[in-house]
């Protein structure tokens, strides 16, 4: 591993922002800090940045330890939530702003400032002043910086957060071209994000956060099929995963006492008892045989309808591909598509998921 | 309502500028033009001839705006650097923070002439107290009757006496300043020396230019110090333009003549002033 974090703790106030974290990381992998705000996403990337100096624990890039090394010593690059330029610089001085500060010819300094500055799409605005720019631009400029630093460790604190809803989509894409295609394999690259489609679009090594602790650690796609408790599953799927409880009797899963199905392939193997049932947002769908809902709410995105709906005591959010104008208090049938649910335990771990067991299957 | 009626709410502004700033400047243009002076009193008119007498005959007024240009630019020069540290020493995060905002506005707060006339004692050169110390290493310097040392306790004063608001503009300046390029600044690799070159400075650059301005503005017109503190002197070694016209005008009584000085300064200043606006923009502000 080249870079270490060893129990690294961070308690400013009552609260933990790092709790004995560790973890390691390669270079020329790719790594997505996923959860929710105040996870410690922010506090992690600027511990290894050397913005914030941790209470106890280390952090060690190929075996140096950086909580000796000032902030501007550290070969890293980042780029925040908000636009950080020099706003007294045009773009072509802000991107050659890290480049300047070390003994880099000028030949050389200008390849790698046109380079990056290409890279992200700004060729014709190198005079332009940083006002001058929209909000994308200027977190393209930052981008740039970073890019045209070459820095071992490159860390993206949610850079597409602040944007509006089509660039970000936009930038999105951009950004995992170049980090995916173009980024050097000498580098380690830690992009944070409150957003699991980002984790998944990005690729590479998932870390999930929360209240300053590691979650589960793993591929991406890994996480999202089988996530380790039922909090990674909350905040690995958008909207959250649907978390019921009910208990599996015999042949039948019983949801609440009111809903039942058959047991699914992927239970087989599980004892009857208690357990937390979980199903996403997306694997609900509108059906007359299904069970009778009443609309608390329903949001139209895009080409997709988020419907909160209530059962007594059940309360669910579907993701319907349709858009349609539900009343609240309207009447609708759901059904829940079983050989999706997720079996978590009353440890709250997982204990079967589709994707497992359809795999031993 | 009427629409002319805005014309009478401009009324009394017009009649304050006409009054203290149109009608003075107006009557020193025609003063000037006079030979108006204790023995010849009235408003006769002898064209420019007050003007060629300044730039043909008068060295002496020339030599005070030489010495007046060289204080001005050397205490402001210093109260610029002086104020800056100051100002960034107390933006840091530093014990007693608040306590060193206050003492270092302290000469600001005090009265200038009664300030000088303490430093005038605090200089002399058998009874003050600086002669008094250095006598311990046998040094006995004329602080007020030296050519060259009677300029430096000038200059002395001035800085102290208005370093203050130097640092009060420039402290106001970095409390505005946005905190973000600071942290693009340390994680791009510039240290807190090259931080200040590169970021915390140029940042700066418009509030310094407005501040160099405003004191440089405040400088030429220097007068109760030099007054004071050597009345000009030694001879005219510390006698500066504004002192020379107060003289020629009020101890000689030739109106007309000084009115010619005083305006003759005035144009001299609004262009000389302009010039080192713009030249400290193209020097500070790179990008424009």
């Amino acid at each position: 591993m080249d870079l270490l974090a060893k129990e690294l703790v961070y308690q400013p106030g009552s609260e933990f922002h790092l709790d004995s974290m560790s973890f390691g990381m390669k270079k020329g992998e790719i790594y997505t800090l996923l959860g929710r705000t105040l996870s410690g996403k922010t506090t992690l990337l600027k511990t290894i940045a050397g913005l914030i100096q941790p209470d106890s624990g280390r952090v060690l890039f190929e075996g140096k330890d950086l909580n000796s090394i000032p902030v501007w010593k550290r070969n890293i690059a980042m780029v925040y939530q908000q636009f950080i330029n020099y706003p007294h610089l045009n773009v072509y001085d802000n991107v050659a702003f890290p480049l300047r500060q070390r003994a880099i010819s000028d030949n050389e300094l200008r390849l790698r400032v046109s380079d990056a500055i290409e890279r992200v799409g700004l060729k014709d605005f190198e005079s332009r002043r940083i006002q001058e720019l929209s909000g994308g631009q200027q977190q393209r400029v930052a981008l740039a910086r970073s890019l045209a630093k070459q820095a071992e460790i490159l860390l993206l604190d949610e850079p597409l957060v602040n944007l509006d809803y089509k660039l970000r989509e936009q930038l999105r894409e951009e950004f995992s071209k170049i980090f995916t295609s173009e980024y050097s394999s000498d580098s380690i690259l830690i992009y944070s994000s409150t957003d699991p489609m980002e984790a998944m679009q990005l690729g590479g090594e998932t870390i999930v956060l929360d209240e300053g602790r590691i979650l589960q650690q793993g591929p991406a796609s890994e996480i999202f099929e089988n996530p380790a408790t039922t909090r990674v599953a909350e905040i690995t799927n958008d909207p959250a995963m649907n978390l019921l409880s009910g208990e599996i009797a015999g042949s039948k899963v019983i949801i609440n006492s009111k809903m039942s199905f058959d047991i699914p392939i992927h239970f087989r193997n599980l004892a009857s008892g208690q357990y937390t049932f979980g199903i996403r947002a997306s694997d609900i769908a509108l059906d007359k045989k299904g069970y009778p809902f009443n609309v608390e709410l329903a949001e139209i995105s895009g080409s997709e309808t988020f419907l909160h709906a209530k059962n007594e005591n059940v309360s669910l959010v579907g993701q319907l591909d349709l858009v349609k104008n539900f009343n609240v208090g309207e009447k609708v049938n759901l059904h829940l598509d079983s050989q999706k649910l997720y079996a978590f335990g009353l440890d709250k771990n997982l204990a079967s998921s589709p994707f497992k067991e359809l795999a031993r299957g | 309502m009427n629409f002319k009626h805005k014309y009478l709410f401009l009324l009394p502004g017009l009649l304050v500028l006409i009054g203290i700033l149109i009608f003075p400047v107006g009557f020193t243009v025609r003063l000037s033009m006079s030979s108006w002076d204790s023995f010849f009193p009235g408003l006769d008119y002898v064209g420019l001839e007050n003007y060629f007498r300044i730039f043909q005959e008068d060295s002496r007024f020339w030599e005070a705006f030489g010495r007046l240009s060289f204080l001005s630019v050397t205490t402001v020069t210093l109260q610029y650097v002086l104020g800056f540290a100051l100002a960034l020493m107390v933006w840091k995060d530093i014990a007693f923070k608040r306590f060193f905002r206050v003492l270092f506005l302290i000469p600001m707060m005090t009265t200038p002439v009664i300030m000088t006339v303490i430093w005038k004692t605090f200089f002399h050169e058998s009874l003050g107290p600086v002669n008094d110390f250095l006598n311990i290493f046998g040094w006995n310097p004329l602080w007020l009757s030296s050519e060259i040392l009677s300029k430096i306790t000038v200059i002395i004063v001035e800085v102290w006496q208005w370093t203050p608001f130097m640092f009060l503009l420039l402290l106001a300046g970095l409390l505005s300043l946005p905190k973000e390029p600071y942290l693009a600044a340390s994680i791009d690799g510039a240290g807190p020396y090259r931080t200040f070159i590169y970021v915390t400075f140029p940042l700066m650059a418009p509030i310094s230019i407005g501040a160099i301005i405003i004191r440089l503005i405040e400088a030429s017109k220097i007068m109760d110090t030099v007054y004071v503190l050597t009345s000009g002197g030694p001879g005219t070694a510390t006698e500066t333009s504004s002192f020379y016209i107060f003289i020629k005008g009020l101890r000689e009584f030739q109106f007309g003549y000084s009115a010619a000085l005083s305006f003759t300064y005035l144009i001299i200043m609004i262009i000389s002033l302009t010039i080192i606006a713009k030249v400290l923009v193209r020097l500070m502000i790179r990008d424009n």
